[in-house]
């Protein structure tokens, strides 16, 4: 039904809106991360590590990937919790590069049918086998990872409705006066950061598995500055922003090869002149509330 | 029901509120005035825990809420507003209200709810605070959209939402004209006799002669004259220091 190509097209924008839709959810409560891939390389190992290495059934090692990966966010958002704006994006990457270094270094392999499976430092970690011992396709596995964002999309738009959704973009919007409404903005602030190490994780799970082999230097900063990126591009509006993001730079940009190699070059403008035209991005707060009242307007009239 | 015992706060060599005593009683509205820099919205400030105190206390209710984090103050029932407008302005009218009210109202109910609960909870309250600012109609508009007098009347109504026993106005007349002055007036007055204490930060004597039963005046940090509004309206150190040069 579809062709190879666009099985991996649609994978890799699946996997990377995991990135994306974290990244978007720092952004939500005012800090910018450009450290995000770190929580997507916790996972890739540790969920790895689990189904590879310990016999663990694939869902389970997703939802440990997530778990450790939002384990590793709360280690970030705590320290990181009295700097803000440029400060915390420093701080997110130098955190992303010493999660990334201590993979070069981070050695664990045990005996498996006379063969050594485990990462192997700047060597990678290979045989993340899954896939193959359960026989699954790259179609099929596509509809997973569209599952999971489906289920993680549904979540954060369903809160973004909730009262926590007002106090996050109180959060963002200004800490001090959020401080002011009776919000502990500490400890949203603390959640948000986990929750988005959680999300990254989802993603990096996937990835793992699907490409059955990883290694430290595929996590660095270019790919949470394109995480971070789709988010700015796509809209900080809406849940839908960072997939738009996703969609127009591998969905267009990539995919098609528009620009060839020009591509970075035009994805690079993109950022910087929506930067300067709509700095909150395609789907902003005063977008989205337009579509929405665009909807209810035509629903109040049917 | 309100007490500042020897507050201070230095930035640098600057004394921006220096040893300042005062009491506020329960239902009282309390004017604070004073020239340009004097400390009042500084001592709001520091009533509020926006920044620490350099020495001295708050006493709320009998409750020390000195350099309590401000989400605390305002569960302790202190509400206020600010000079400069500051509203939510990617949010709409409604969500501005919604996120006070419940933070203190629901402190009863479990987090869960309290956290996730729809759009829906509550919506009487927040009705009437929007039917009391004039804003009934305009509840799903962005914050940002509305006029500057609705804004300020929005910045009230969330002040008030959190129902707080204590409200502190921060130059709420400011920009305002004389109708809508005395429309101020009239709603402080109302919120008094709703039972809440109001301590009112004001420039425009008309307000603050015309509304507040005490009034005490600071300059330069410290507090010059304290007295009902035809005491501080006589006294030669007051008239000196602020209202002298505003009658000439």
């Amino acid at each position: 039904m579809l062709d190879d190509h666009l099985i991996g097209v649609l994978s890799n924008m699946g996997m990377i809106s995991f990135i994306a839709l974290s990244a978007y959810l720092v952004l939500v409560v005012g800090e910018i991360s450009f450290g995000q891939q770190a929580f997507f390389a916790v996972s890739a190992y540790a969920s790895g590590i689990a189904s590879a290495m310990w016999g663990w059934p694939f869902l389970a090692a997703v939802l440990w990937g997530a778990a450790v990966a939002g384990l590793a966010g709360l280690l970030l958002a705590i320290p990181t919790l009295r700097i803000r704006g440029l400060y915390f994006a420093i701080a997110t990457l130098a955190f992303a590069e010493m999660v990334r270094l201590a993979l070069e270094i981070f050695t664990y392999q045990v005996e498996q049918d006379g063969e050594l499976v485990g990462p192997n430092g700047s060597e990678g970690f290979r045989d993340i086998r899954y896939i193959y011992e359960a026989d699954i396709s790259a179609g099929e596995f596509l509809l997973v990872i569209l599952a999971l964002l489906a289920a993680t999309l549904a979540i954060i738009l369903w809160i973004e409705r909730t009262r926590l959704g007002a106090i996050l973009r109180m959060v963002g919007e200004d800490p001090v006066l959020a401080r002011l409404q009776g919000v502990n903005v500490n400890l949203a602030k603390i959640a948000t950061v986990a929750a988005a190490g959680l999300v990254a994780g989802i993603g990096g799970a996937l990835y793992a598995h699907l490409n059955t082999y990883v290694e430290p230097k595929i996590f660095n900063v270019m790919l949470g500055v394109h995480g971070l990126a789709y988010g700015l591009i796509g809209g900080l509006g809406t849940a839908f922003g960072p997939l738009l993001g996703v969609a127009l730079d591998i969905g267009v940009l990539e995919s098609t090869r528009a620009f060839s190699g020009y591509r970075m070059i035009v994805f690079g403008g993109l950022v910087a002149v929506l930067l300067i035209v709509r700095p909150r991005g395609l789907l902003d707060e005063a977008a989205v509330y337009r579509i929405r009242r665009f909807l209810l307007r035509k629903h109040a009239g049917d | 029901m309100l007490e500042l015992h020897s507050l201070s706060k230095h930035f640098g060599g600057v004394r921006a509120v220096d040893d300042l005593s005062l009491t506020v009683g329960q239902g009282e509205i309390f004017g604070l005035i004073g020239p340009n820099g004097s400390g009042k919205s500084t001592t709001v400030n520091l009533i509020c825990g926006v920044f620490p105190t350099t020495s001295g206390a708050v006493v709320f209710e009998g409750q020390d809420i000195t350099d309590a984090p401000s989400h605390r103050v305002v569960a302790a029932g202190i509400g206020r507003t600010f000079q400069n407008i500051r509203l939510f302005g990617d949010l709409t009218v409604w969500q501005n209200l919604w996120v006070a009210q419940n933070s203190v109202e629901e402190r009863q109910t479990g987090w869960l709810t309290r956290w996730l609960g729809g759009q829906r909870r509550g919506r009487d309250y927040a009705g009437e605070l929007l039917k009391f600012a004039g804003l009934a109609d305009r509840a799903n508009e962005l914050a940002r959209n509305l006029a500057f007098g609705e804004q300020r009347r929005l910045e009230m109504a969330r002040a008030l939402a959190a129902r707080p026993k204590l409200l502190l106005l921060d130059e709420p007349a400011a920009g305002m004209n004389a109708e809508e002055v005395s429309q101020l007036a009239t709603r402080i007055r109302a919120l008094r006799d709703h039972g809440m204490t109001i301590l009112l930060v004001e420039h425009v004597m008309e307000l603050v002669m015309g509304v507040t039963d005490r009034i005490a005046v600071l300059n330069f940090g410290q507090k010059i004259a304290e007295g009902a509004p035809a005491e501080i309206r006589s006294d030669p150190a007051v008239r000196t220091a602020y209202l002298g040069t505003a009658d000439a």
